[in-house]
């Protein structure tokens, strides 16, 4: 009958272009169902106590007194991500009574930050002990570096000499050995923070720098003899001045622990360093952010700069008038 | 008519099938060789597929991780209660940030800051909501003849005093109706929110039985104030200033057990006592020299520091607000 033929041969067409079209579907998703099995770092990690993460909030009836329960979950360090961008901060540190009490507070603070690489340098002819095991002793993802600066640069006496900049020599350092370990295409995303070991750091901070493009900037507090120190926002987001009482008019009015910069920007512009000789006080962080950005391709961060997450408090230098001329303590006990 | 369709039929039909054949023996051969993914690397897929990768991987370690929980559970470490006082000033939020950063790598820790004001002030509110750590938020106000004013030097009147002893009673009052009476395990600090702590003394300090010490560094003028110990006990004390006291050490270098504060209701810090007594007015009704529990390795290790922040110059925020320019007060420093 025509009619059956017809049907016949209308299946015998359809289906081998239906086999056809299965086919080529398969083949294209099958590299996309692939999945990377890539356990890098993982020996790192030493996960202590992990508990779940529950919130219970139970009330007291007396006094308004609330005992709020949270159980965190956190092992140390925080594991790897394969996606998020490496924070790589650089610290230089000196050797003085209270570098271990700083280094220690420093390290309980970015050991809950993901993705981060701790680049420390130290002023000194080479590594000390304090420093190698209490980085070790952490577990903290690290480099260790040092570089002395020479006698002529550094700081004489007490006094806060502003024409010679402390730890440039270290940072420049760090900025060398980034360019020396990673390629410019290689597509290894990272930030590069330049962190003191005497300021404080809250972990959103980590979070906002994450985002960089190419240099981000927020406002830092107790610098310049403010309450804080911040860029000029305007209402397009674009940052157009600073809001300082210090030489506002400098390229960029920022304390080193107010900016990031992508890596990626590091890496394609080689020759751009810390300044080190005739920088006037202040200037330091314009002598680098002048050769990598400019005031319109700065990146503000903190709800448009209005919030602070991140304060420039300074350790007062211990009294240790009870030490005498001999050491009245044990010189093998570090402190 | 109906044959010339067919025909017309037969031969699209044979062309048809000829067509789709060859296809799928091209398909076919295509399948078994290596696919050149540069040309379907969308960097969307390349995404996708590296989260799937590690959100299996994640779920893998959360898995381990609750499998290890399990037998960790039944013996619960003695949480380490940690009394902080604190008072509003620049740095105070900072200092709490920081302090708080240290904390949360402590598993069975219980803040107890209790505040110098009239009221809770919502910055230490919102931090301690924001810190992810158990807290207990506690308030006492500082009598004013026994506060210190601008300009006295920081040793003149002793500080925190009221504050402690105000945790100490709310620590009571909450332990008192928990199931276990006065055998609860758990340690008591009181931990000012300048020092530096190193996760290590925490765990010294679970262990107490009564009082145990360390050392303490950069206090007393000195590198670092010890307790000397021989034979596993503690003889005398190792320090530049006043080593007469009964307890010649700082706030930050004993630990009490749970267990003794509640069985001394009435041993709090005494504000009335000379400088540098303050430690000593607490511990005398507690225990005795010999019965201090030396911890850190028969102390001769440092694990917390005695820092102190300097206070930032305000000089031209000063000068700008006397101009009424001064920095938005809406930002919390």
């Amino acid at each position: 009958m025509p009619k059956r033929r017809d049907i016949v041969a209308i299946v015998l067409i359809v289906l081998p272009w239906t086999l056809l079209i299965t086919v080529w579907h398969q083949s294209a998703i099958t590299p996309l169902l692939a999945t990377r099995k890539d356990d890098r770092r993982d020996g790192r990690s030493k996960s202590r106590n992990t508990f779940a993460f529950k919130e219970s909030c139970s009330l007291q009836n007396r006094d308004i007194v609330e005992v709020v329960r949270t159980e965190y979950v956190y092992s140390r360090p925080p594991p790897w991500s394969d996606t998020l961008p490496t924070i790589h901060v650089v610290t230089p540190t000196y050797s003085r009574p209270v570098q271990k009490a700083e280094l220690t507070r420093l390290a309980n603070t970015l050991l809950h930050v993901p993705n981060l690489h701790w680049i420390l340098v130290e002023d000194s002819q080479r590594r000390s002990t304090l420093v190698s095991r209490l980085l070790q002793e952490t577990a903290v993802n690290y480099t260790h570096l040092n570089v002395e600066t020479p006698r002529n640069y550094k700081v004489r006496g007490d006094t806060r000499d502003p024409r010679i900049p402390r730890g440039t020599i270290q940072r420049n350092l760090a900025l060398r050995w980034l360019r020396e370990s990673y390629r410019v295409n290689s597509s290894q995303p990272g930030i590069v923070y330049f962190a003191d070991d005497d300021n404080t750091y809250s972990l959103e901070l980590f979070e906002e720098m994450r985002s960089t493009k190419k240099v981000s900037v927020w406002p830092v507090a107790f610098v310049g003899g403010l309450r804080y120190e911040s860029p000029k926002v305007n209402t397009l987001g674009k940052v157009y001045g600073w809001k300082t009482v210090f030489d506002p008019h400098r390229p960029f009015a920022i304390d080193m622990a107010g900016f990031a910069v992508n890596l990626r920007l590091i890496l394609s512009k080689p020759q751009a360093y810390f300044k080190l000789r005739g920088v006037k006080g202040g200037y330091q962080e314009s002598s680098l952010l002048k050769e990598l950005v400019t005031l319109s391709d700065l990146e503000p961060k903190a709800a448009n700069c209005t919030k602070v997450l991140v304060w420039h408090t300074r350790t007062e230098k211990p009294v240790l008038v009870n030490e005498g001329k001999k050491g009245f303590t044990d010189s093998n006990v570090e402190i | 008519m109906a044959t010339r369709m067919k025909l017309k039929l037969k031969t699209v039909f044979v062309l048809y099938f000829m067509v789709s054949l060859l296809g799928l023996v091209y398909a076919l051969m295509q399948l078994g060789q290596r696919c050149d993914c540069s040309e379907h690397d969308l960097p969307k897929d390349r995404t996708i597929s590296r989260l799937r990768g590690e959100l299996h991987r994640l779920q893998e370690q959360m898995r381990k991780s609750d499998a290890t929980k399990q037998p960790q559970k039944q013996p619960a470490k003695p949480t380490v209660f940690v009394i902080t006082p604190t008072y509003a000033r620049l740095v105070q939020k900072a200092e709490l940030t920081r302090l708080s950063q240290t904390f949360l790598h402590v598993p069975q820790l219980h803040w107890i800051v209790v505040e110098d004001s009239p009221h809770k002030t919502p910055l230490v509110t919102d931090l301690l909501v924001k810190s992810g750590l158990t807290y207990t938020h506690l308030h006492m106000l500082t009598a004013k003849d026994r506060k210190l004013q601008e300009g006295d030097p920081s040793w003149l009147k002793p500080r925190g005093v009221e504050q402690r002893n105000e945790g100490l009673r709310w620590l009571r009052e909450d332990r008192r109706a928990q199931p276990g009476g006065d055998n609860q395990q758990g340690v008591v600090y009181f931990a000012d929110d300048d020092n530096t702590y190193s996760l290590q003394i925490f765990e010294e300090m679970r262990s107490t039985q009564r009082v145990s010490v360390w050392p303490v560094g950069l206090v007393g003028g000195m590198k670092y104030e010890r307790p000397v110990v021989e034979g596993g006990k503690v003889v005398r004390f190792h320090t530049g200033w006043r080593p007469s006291r009964p307890f010649p050490m700082d706030m930050a270098g004993f630990a009490v057990s749970l267990k003794l504060v509640l069985a001394n209701p009435e041993a709090c810090f005494d504000g009335e006592a000379p400088m540098g007594f303050l430690e000593s007015s607490f511990l005398q009704g507690l225990v005795t020299m010999d019965e201090l529990e030396p911890k850190a390795d028969n102390c001769s290790k440092v694990l917390v520091w005695h820092t102190r922040t300097e206070k930032p110059k305000m000089k031209r925020e000063e000068a700008l607000q006397a101009q009424g320019l001064g920095s938005d007060r809406a930002v919390e420093v």
